[in-house]
């Protein structure tokens, strides 16, 4: 489980312009339904298909909680175990429902030197075939290497 | 301004503003390893300060944290299950006065939330207690969106330890649009 730190870059190496690297979510009713219980997030919308679909929904959707959970796993599978996410604003749009993958894509928009810190910001998106699910900033601090 | 308009509605939402959302909540539970596995395995997220007691030691935390995005499902209510698709996947029957009542009134019945910010001021570690307090931003004027006319609400959560030292806030925004008023012009 423990990953070696050699694999994630270190704050000098990251440039703004940086692509992350893309991941693609298999969105299932497992997924959805997994990440509402554990977040707690009892809502029929979250695991249910046919309340869902009264409510106007195409399908059962992935609760706002769940993809902040992925857009924050997204950015530190790619920033390591020492980033801290310091903010997460996203734009919510298309619900991310079964069967329709959800690619994640993220972009260094800004770097700056704090303290004793890396101050990064990241131009994040996740979208399946209905548009943006979810688009917006991530800032992320490191230790400066 | 094309697209918005200050109405009658909309001057007796004002009253809301600056005042809470919904009640002050505790958490039901300090931040916690079992529910930290429960979500590390549910988004399948390694970053291993989560759970690695041995190697977050080494890491500038100290220790195991809690995944950021966790922030708010450590004060989610407890839900009653029974019902609960009645009444719209609220987790318990009760009511607060909030802005969403006079809307829902007013035919404003739909529901979309179109914005999420947090910030998260620390990383939480076991045995932190928390609470919130709810407080409502602001509320737009009337639009006309694609879903019909509505109003855009958005409310501030302050999440707070034990100390009442703050931990993490949250920004939501919603629109409460009318779906009969779809295609409108005003």
């Amino acid at each position: 489980m423990t990953r070696g730190e050699a694999n994630f870059p270190r704050s000098t190496e990251i440039a703004v312009g940086d692509e992350l690297p893309p991941f693609e979510l298999a969105v299932t009713p497992t997924v959805i339904v997994a990440g509402a219980i554990a977040s707690r997030d009892f809502m029929p919308a979250h695991h249910d298909r046919e309340f869902a679909r009264g409510q106007g929904a195409p399908d059962m959707f992935m609760n706002i909680l769940t993809t902040n959970g992925y857009v924050s796993r997204f950015v530190t599978d790619w920033a390591g175990p020492e980033a801290m996410i310091r903010k997460i604003a996203i734009r919510l749009g298309a619900p991310a429902i079964p069967g329709q993958p959800l690619r994640f894509s993220g972009r260094v928009a800004e770097k700056r030197e704090a303290q004793d810190e890396c101050v990064i910001e990241l131009a994040v998106r996740a979208a399946n075939e209905l548009g943006d699910h979810a688009t917006g900033t991530v800032v992320v601090t490191l230790p400066r290497a | 301004m094309a697209g918005e308009a200050v109405d009658e509605l909309r001057e007796r939402l004002e009253a809301y503003v600056g005042k809470p959302m919904g009640p002050p909540a505790v958490a039901p539970d300090a931040v916690n390893v079992p529910m930290i596995r429960h979500w590390v395995d549910a988004l399948d997220d390694r970053n291993p300060v989560y759970l690695d007691e041995a190697f977050a030691a080494t890491t500038r935390f100290g220790g195991i944290v809690a995944p950021p995005a966790m922030l708010q499902t450590w004060t989610m209510a407890r839900p009653k299950i029974e019902g609960i698709a009645e009444r719209g996947g609220a987790p318990d029957e009760m009511e607060f006065d909030n802005p969403i009542l006079p809307l829902d009134e007013a035919g404003y019945v739909g529901t979309l939330a179109t914005n999420s910010e947090l910030e998260f001021v620390r990383y939480l570690r076991p045995g932190d207690q928390l609470h919130l307090t709810t407080e409502v931003e602001s509320i737009s004027n009337r639009k006309t969106t694609a879903l019909g006319q509505g109003y855009f609400v958005t409310w501030v959560t302050t999440y707070m330890d034990a100390e009442g030292e703050v931990v993490g806030r949250q920004l939501f925004r919603i629109l409460k649009f009318d779906p009969s008023t779809i295609g409108a012009t005003r």
